[in-house]
């Protein structure tokens, strides 16, 4: 029975994504090489990010420019919170309480509107951030703010595997909640899922600032693992492209696809550390375009139409559109 | 008295630049439904082929003007054919990704062939005006001529011309214009060409009095957004009121803070429009 | 109390009048049919009263609580549902998720979990296609999926806007037969083209034309009036 086989696969996601996490996370005791230790966080890292994205983008459809610059605000808030003394639970807590506060403004402005007054919203967003970030007296201003206490390099290693992990698994159970119903509802037609009694504005927001508050936890374990930080190189658009570029390459939407762009992202960066730097992201771009064009949603469901089953694919790892 | 209409020039020279980028994406948007986020990279384009013009053959900035147009047109055709055509009947989020891939790539693209130096040339008009108290350089005077001209000559086509009625009957109903004997893709493909062709031309005219870098179209395209929003997503008209208005405010908290200042407020004012009146100004409400 | 009322209601689209100056009340357990010819303004009542678009002059009255000026999905919350002329199935989730999508209304006593809505699909006969994508099903199936779907929401009014178009003689059957098995638990007002067999099942009849209620009654009366005739003929037509 289909509702069964969804489960068990909901199951499967979450113990391979708990295994694969307990696997990485005990590789520095195992001697692998800093390198590929290295590689490994930066693989959490766009991991982490690409699925906050994808909890609101990915799920509503509503496009999102902002996430980098909520990463951030997360990042800023950290280092701000150990550097006034609060221990280290209690400074991430406050990153994420931050950063989805400040979701708020984009919020409140544009979700109650149509999908393109939302991603011009978070468009402006990024930059208006970058802009007060340089003005502000107690974030140091454009010479940026420097964490105060030294950390063991494991630390922000583990914590970010630990955010991807969550929010992988965020990804998978959510399908399978009757909120997660409701969003994909409106996703596929709102105005219907306004006549089924679902408050899509209320809905949209709570989303929204549940994946700001994901994008923020990211941003404060990187700004723990990065120590100091510069406003033009925090809220560079760069990280925002990032955010979309790996779930949409993978498959928006889906708990999976991110995982394939974020492997795929770390890949792309290093090859082309050698050959052609500082081009990553144009040619991101360049294989987004391709994807979008000719691989419709992504690698992932791409893939899974390919391989042709007979019955749908378990909802739990397609969590998307269904297959066109 | 003096120190109010200066600033109201100067606010009206930028706000005629924005006037003619925006322009551009209110029409795509309008007719096609299409947010193009790779419309600054033509704005590039335009001041790059003019500075590339001058720089090579020093000729008058003057003649980069329509051969900016033309090549933001062309350049527009092409695009538009090849990659935009592909994706009618997608759902909106990968109509939006492919224009913004675009504009990473060409962004990316420009970066690589130009690099970041800051590049401006001296050629052209010279020199300044001064009229009841207020000066204005020959340069921005030519630059909100041009705006003028090539901004009134896209109102007439739009109000007059068969393929401007045309334009509008498809931005109203698709359905029905298609019905009508109106040949959608020539249509589209045409809207397209005109609105990057402006932006390009628009990118001629940055080049006259600023500095042409590969972010220059970038920095500009960000304020015709806000432009376009403003004045309500698809309204010629708004965009064009919008422009003059963002301009103006620009102009004033400029001279009254700085420039970044300047942007934040205008930010701050189109966020507290969406909360507002979250159709801008001209645009239609919902329901 | 009537479960609805509908006082004075005027629409206009533009130029054009849609709803003129309606008046319609709805009993407990009533069926009401809705009639007239395309162009009458019986949709844009139904968006009315479903909150899709608000009135311009008038108001809506349910169980005594004024919802002229709530958003659809309060009015859905407080047990209007209805069903669209063209269908809106939720085509990424199955039918059975469909249903339970719904937010139940505060006449439910919980949220729908999963045998509540087996029961519902049971009830309009979906529950061997429970577990297929809403994109998969026939229109037939489809309408009865628009008709759980507003179930779910335990709704003590339930619009519902030409839910026999496009089926086959048998199906329109069945679906009338649930729809009237239906009236022990809500109001319905019902729109729709078939007109014999609507006016055979339901209690009332209210008959629009450009706008105006030109006739309320019986079935027997209204099919008898000239007006009506009129209306929908064009000319006086002896019966």
């Amino acid at each position: 029975m289909a509702e069964s086989s969804a489960r068990r696969t909901a199951i499967f996601g979450i113990v391979a994504t708990a295994a694969v996490a307990s696997l990485c996370a005990a590789l520095p005791w195992l001697g692998v090489s800093a390198y590929l230790r290295t590689l490994l966080y930066y693989g959490a890292y766009y991991l982490a990010l690409g699925q906050a994205w994808n909890l609101m983008s990915g799920l509503t459809g509503y496009v999102s420019f902002a996430h980098g610059a909520l990463a951030g605000i997360g990042a800023y808030a950290v280092v701000i919170a150990m550097n006034a003394g609060l221990p280290l639970w209690l400074s991430l807590l406050c990153a994420a309480a931050a950063t989805a506060l400040a979701s708020l403004v984009i919020g409140l402005t544009s979700l109650r509107l149509r999908g393109t007054a939302f991603t011009f919203a978070t468009l402006f967003f990024q930059e208006l951030v970058l802009l007060i970030v340089r003005k502000l007296p107690f974030v140091g201003g454009p010479g940026g703010i420097v964490l105060e206490e030294i950390l063991p390099a494991w630390l922000p290693y583990l914590l970010m595997l630990g955010v991807a992990a969550g929010a992988t698994m965020l990804l998978l159970v959510i399908r399978r909640t009757r909120t997660g119903l409701r969003i994909l509802a409106l996703k596929d037609d709102e105005a219907a899922a306004n006549a089924a009694g679902i408050n899509a504005t209320r809905l949209k927001l709570i989303l929204f600032c549940v994946s700001a508050a994901i994008a923020g936890a990211t941003g404060a374990v990187h700004g723990l693992f990065a120590s100091s930080l510069f406003p033009n190189v925090v809220f560079a658009v760069d990280l925002s492209i990032v955010a979309l570029a790996v779930p949409l390459i993978g498959g928006a939407g889906t708990a999976s696809g991110p995982v394939v762009g974020a492997l795929l992202y770390v890949v792309i960066r290093e090859v082309l550390q050698v050959i052609a730097p500082g081009m990553h992201l144009t040619i991101v771009g360049l294989v987004l375009l391709v994807v979008i064009l000719f691989l419709r949603d992504g690698v992932v469901v791409a893939l899974a139409r390919a391989i042709r089953h007979r019955r749908a694919l378990p909802p739990a790892l397609a969590i998307g559109p269904e297959p066109r | 008295m003096t120190l109010a209409l200066q600033l109201i020039a100067n606010g009206l020279v930028v706000g005629g630049l924005l006037c003619l980028v925006a322009l551009g994406l209110a029409l795509i948007f309008g007719v096609m439904r299409v947010v193009n986020f790779a419309h600054g990279e033509f704005v590039t384009l335009g001041a790059f082929a003019t500075y590339l013009l001058v720089a090579n053959l020093h000729v008058s900035p003057l003649l980069g003007i329509p051969l900016a147009f033309a090549l933001g047109a062309v350049a527009g055709a092409v695009v538009q054919r090849a990659i935009i055509a592909r994706t009618t009947g997608r759902p909106e989020l990968d109509v939006l990704m492919t224009t913004y891939a675009l504009s990473i790539v060409a962004l990316g693209a420009f970066s690589q062939a130009f690099g970041g130096d800051f590049r401006s040339y001296a050629e052209g008009p010279s020199g300044t005006l001064t009229l009841s108290g207020v000066t204005i350089g020959w340069r921005s005077l030519t630059v909100l001529l041009v705006c003028l001209a090539l901004g009134g000559a896209t109102v007439l086509i739009m109000r007059r011309a068969r393929i401007g009625i045309a334009l509008r009957a498809l931005a109203q109903n698709r359905d029905a214009a298609a019905s009508c004997g109106i040949d959608v893709q020539r249509s589209e493909l045409f809207a397209f060409s005109l609105s990057v062709g402006l932006a390009a031309a628009a990118g001629s005219l940055v080049s006259l009095i600023g500095t042409v870098t590969p972010y220059v179209g970038h920095e500009w395209v960000l304020d015709a957004f806000v432009v376009v929003v403003l004045g309500g997503m698809g309204s010629i008209t708004g965009a064009m009121i919008a422009a003059i208005l963002l301009g103006l405010v620009h102009s004033v908290a400029s001279f009254v803070l700085d420039d970044s200042w300047a942007k934040i407020v205008a930010y701050l004012l189109l966020y507290a429009v969406l909360l507002v009146r979250p159709q801008g100004l001209l645009g239609k409400a919902d329901g | 109390m009537p479960v609805l009322e509908v006082k004075g209601a005027h629409r206009w689209f533009g130029g054009i009048h849609a709803v003129r100056g309606v008046d319609l009340t709805v009993a407990e357990g009533e069926l009401v049919g809705l009639f007239g010819p395309n162009g009458a303004g019986k949709t844009t009542l139904f968006n009315l009263i479903a909150g899709a678009v608000p009135p311009m002059e008038g108001g809506i009255w349910l169980n005594g609580r004024e919802v002229t000026r709530l958003a659809a999905f309060r009015r859905a919350q407080l047990g209007i549902a209805r069903t669209f002329q063209i269908v809106r199935p939720f085509r990424s989730l199955t039918v059975l998720e469909n249903v339970m999508a719904s937010v139940p209304s505060a006449m439910a006593e919980r949220d729908n979990d999963a045998d509540d809505a087996m029961a519902i699909l049971r009830t309009v006969g979906l529950a061997h296609r429970a577990h297929d994508l809403a994109g998969q099903l026939t229109l037939g199936m489809l309408k009865r999926l628009e008709v759980a779907r507003a179930l779910a929401l335990a709704p003590c009014l339930l619009l519902l806007d030409e839910p026999l178009a496009g089926l086959t003689t048998a199906e329109i059957s069945e679906l009338l037969a649930v729809i009237v098995s239906l009236k022990s638990r809500t109001s319905i007002i019902m729109v729709d083209h078939n007109v014999r067999q609507s006016l055979a099942v339901c209690d009332r009849a209210v008959v629009l034309d450009s706008g105006s209620v030109i006739a309320e009654g019986t079935p027997a009366a209204v099919r008898r009036n000239p007006e009506v005739v009129r209306a929908y003929l064009g000319e006086a037509v002896t019966s």
